[in-house]
């Protein structure tokens, strides 16, 4: 009962936020008993085709991806289709899954939280929960050593999953951090979203790519 | 009126298929200006979140493929209408592989509405949307409820509103109506 897959559905494969949680995740596991677990990343061919059968093989699967428009990427829909054979197969895994998306607030996973769940119902697959983190794009700019603390929650869930079949729903919790903005925050952050100057992040990157100029550009405005 | 269908069907021989192509004629029939994409069609490569519509090449994907085509329709529509096939309780993963594909449409910085998080427009115009689903034999209305919701928070996100959703279980006619009376 202890084999874990860890599917890893970033389309920026390894170098990912998605991969980067799943890591501590697969770590709480090992610290909680099980055995090493197996990662595959979809944005990888190979992969891939190797991820359907693996996922049939496993005891427990865990999914993690970024939220793109509001619900899965293309890449992990596609995914999805392909398990359609295993709809109400015997044995199927227990199924987990990870969405960490770019704005702060976690409102933004809750829709696609609740399409995993009726997912892993829908395969006959015993549902592990889902750890929701907004404000993941953080996890590219900042150093590693400076997350330490979700690091350790994220170990902890992965250790409840080994323990306890499912994660541990307080630590969810805090992992989610925010479910909307506080008033104070929206006023705050209307106040500054009028000022093009205080989005330090994209402009530093425009500029470095030699874009700033084109920042406003609409391309498509002309019929 | 002007109503792009993006047509999210990738079996042409399908019933669906057929019913999406029977609702564009009608409503080209009640003098709409009408054109179905079907994206099974177009060279749509996949977003790989590099950021290079927002950071590069400001406005437009760096691999240069066809969802310039389905970007540019969003901004140049009164409707644009996403029609698929449920599977697995969600529309196909090919029409979501070309909806991950319209972020160049808005802008990386952020805004505040309705309390929430969101995108600044880049456009001054995005065109209304609509859901047309293909139910499937394991479809229920939960599933429905759900892919409505994450659909209209897209929408949302995209500077617009999803302003209706049907399932394709009633005449084509009926359907093409109602779609040309929402915008
Ligand atoms: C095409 C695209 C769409 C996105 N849509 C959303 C969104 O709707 N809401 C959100 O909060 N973040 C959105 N994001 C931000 C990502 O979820 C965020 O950057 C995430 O940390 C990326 O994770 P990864 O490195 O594992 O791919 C989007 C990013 C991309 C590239």
């Amino acid at each position: 009962m202890s084999s874990l897959l860890l599917l890893n559905g970033s389309p920026r494969g390894t170098r990912s936020n998605s991969m980067k949680m799943l890591t501590r995740v697969g770590e709480g596991w090992v610290h909680g008993g099980g055995d090493e677990p197996e990662v595959l990343h979809l944005a990888l061919e190979q992969d891939r085709t190797r991820a359907v059968e693996a996922f049939g093989a496993a005891d427990t699967v865990v999914l993690g991806m970024p939220l793109y428009a509001d619900s899965m990427p293309g890449l992990v829909m596609g995914f999805i289709e392909t398990l359609a054979p295993y709809v109400g197969r015997e044995g199927n895994p227990r199924f987990g899954f990870l969405v960490q998306s770019g704005f702060p607030e976690a409102l933004h996973s809750r829709p696609l939280e609740r399409y995993l769940a009726k997912l892993a119902t829908r395969l006959g697959c015993e549902y592990a929960g889902t750890i929701v983190r907004p404000g993941g794009e953080a996890l590219q700019v900042m150093p590693d050593r400076a997350n330490k603390k979700l690091w350790e929650s994220l170990r902890e869930v992965g250790k409840s999953l080994h323990v306890g079949g499912e994660f541990d729903s307080l630590v969810l919790s805090r992992i989610a951090g925010k479910e909307r903005l506080s008033p104070t925050m929206v006023r705050v952050m209307s106040l500054a979203s009028k000022a093009p100057v205080t989005e330090f992040y994209w402009n530093g990157l425009l500029k470095k790519n030699g874009a700033w100029g084109k920042r406003f550009d609409a391309p498509y405005a002309s019929a | 009126m002007k109503i792009t269908i993006f047509n999210g069907e990738p079996d042409a021989s399908s019933e669906f298929d057929a019913y999406v192509h029977e609702v564009a004629a009608q409503m080209a029939t009640s003098g709409h200006n009408v054109e179905t994409i079907d994206l099974r069609d177009l060279d749509i490569k996949g977003c790989s979140g590099c950021w290079g519509c927002w950071a590069k090449t400001p406005g437009e994907c760096v691999k240069r493929d066809d969802t310039e085509q389905t970007c540019r329709a969003v901004v140049h529509s009164d409707l644009v209408v996403l029609a698929a096939p449920m599977v697995m309780g969600f529309t196909s993963a090919l029409l979501k592989r070309m909806a991950d594909q319209m972020i160049p449409l808005v802008h990386p910085y952020g805004l505040i509405e309705g309390g929430e998080m969101h995108h600044r427009p880049r456009y001054e115009h995005y065109s209304l949307m609509g859901l047309l689903l293909g139910a499937g034999p394991d479809t229920d209305t939960e599933d429905i409820a759900i892919t409505q919701k994450m659909w209209s928070r897209t929408a949302r996100n995209l500077k617009t509103r999803l302003a209706f959703t049907s399932v394709a279980d009633r005449p084509a006619k009926e359907v093409a109506h109602e779609l040309a009376t929402v915008a």
